[in-house]
């Protein structure tokens, strides 16, 4: 196993909590985070067990990062176009 | 170019009918398409031998795939965030779901579980001792074997099955849920259960977590 996998996995272990909330709950919570977070607010303070989600799920965490750089774009107004985007792909 | 709307107005429009709901459909349509393509764009290796228009191809099938969604959970907007922030996480959803079935659609589930019980082997007997004393090298075996012992026996097969998988072989949740025909929740369930019996063996057996960290310089 790769160190900076086994790292990550004795971490994920580490704050293994009794109860956690479910990919469902993440899904259904993460754009609130994600906007309540863009707006300077301690999105991890008002809501530690989805950001506990966050740290231990690799897939659920992928999507909010997406999802707050695709927010914070907008905010911008630097959202990109269709076209744009088609440019970056190979 | 989408127009803006506030969260009534989304509401209001997509419900509307006529042509002011087709307006809305087709904006919010546009919106789904670009994060769709925005995740792929950042996740371009997940579509190796795959062209421009095939990967928009894709695209247009999550934004089509998570418009539909969007619509089906409409009652569901309760405007605790903006409309758009919403909507655009069924699309980065289904991007997701797709990129990583692009990458490992060449693999087998026998080849992914046989690989990754290789890795766990090797990883049993790998010398981790690298810049550290004799005691800490000591120290850190003993929690290695503690994590070994968990790991096979007092795991479930399908606790088992799924950390291997996961952490030794890192195939995404994704597609082991595709693989083993589940759902997010189960698996991550499963991975859930399996931590918290490798937290209490270590905890048992008198190895606190948050000193293993340390031990083994990993930063909390």
């Amino acid at each position: 196993m790769r160190k900076d996998r086994f790292e990550r996995w004795l971490k994920n272990i580490h704050y293994t909590r009794e109860q956690e909330i479910s990919c469902s709950e993440c899904f259904d919570q993460v754009s609130h985070f994600v906007d309540v977070e863009l707006s300077g607010e301690d999105a991890a303070g008002r809501m530690p067990l989805l950001r506990q989600h966050l740290d231990q799920c690799a897939a659920c965490r992928e999507e909010y990062e997406t999802l707050r750089d695709l927010r914070r774009l907008e905010n911008q107004g630097q959202l990109p176009s269709v076209d744009d985007l088609k440019d970056l792909l190979p | 170019m989408s127009t803006p709307r506030s969260n009534p107005e989304w509401l209001q429009h997509l419900q509307a009918g006529g042509s002011l709901q087709e307006a809305a459909i087709a904006d919010l349509r546009d919106l789904l398409l670009r994060a769709a393509l925005y995740f792929f764009s950042r996740n371009t290796s997940d579509f190796q031998g795959l062209g421009r228009e095939e990967i928009t191809q894709r695209a247009e099938d999550c934004a089509q795939e998570a418009l539909i969604a969007v619509l089906d959970r409409l009652p569901e907007f309760r405007g605790e965030s903006q409309f758009s922030t919403w909507a655009y996480k069924f699309a980065i959803n289904k991007a997701l779901t797709t990129a990583r079935r692009e990458r490992w659609k060449g693999a087998s589930l026998d080849e992914l579980a046989s690989s990754a019980e290789g890795d766990f082997q090797e990883w049993r007997i790998q010398d981790k001792a690298e810049g550290v004393t004799p005691e800490q090298s000591a120290m850190q075996g003993e929690i290695q074997a503690v994590l070994v012992e968990v790991i096979e026996h007092d795991l479930t097969e399908k606790q088992r099955h799924v950390l291997l998988m996961m952490v030794f072989q890192e195939v995404p949740l994704d597609e082991v849920v595709h693989r083993l025909g589940s759902n997010r929740n189960a698996v991550y369930k499963l991975l859930h259960d399996a931590r918290r019996k490798l937290k209490s063996g270590l905890l048992a057996r008198g190895f606190d977590t948050g000193e293993t960290l340390t031990l083994f310089g990993v930063s909390g």
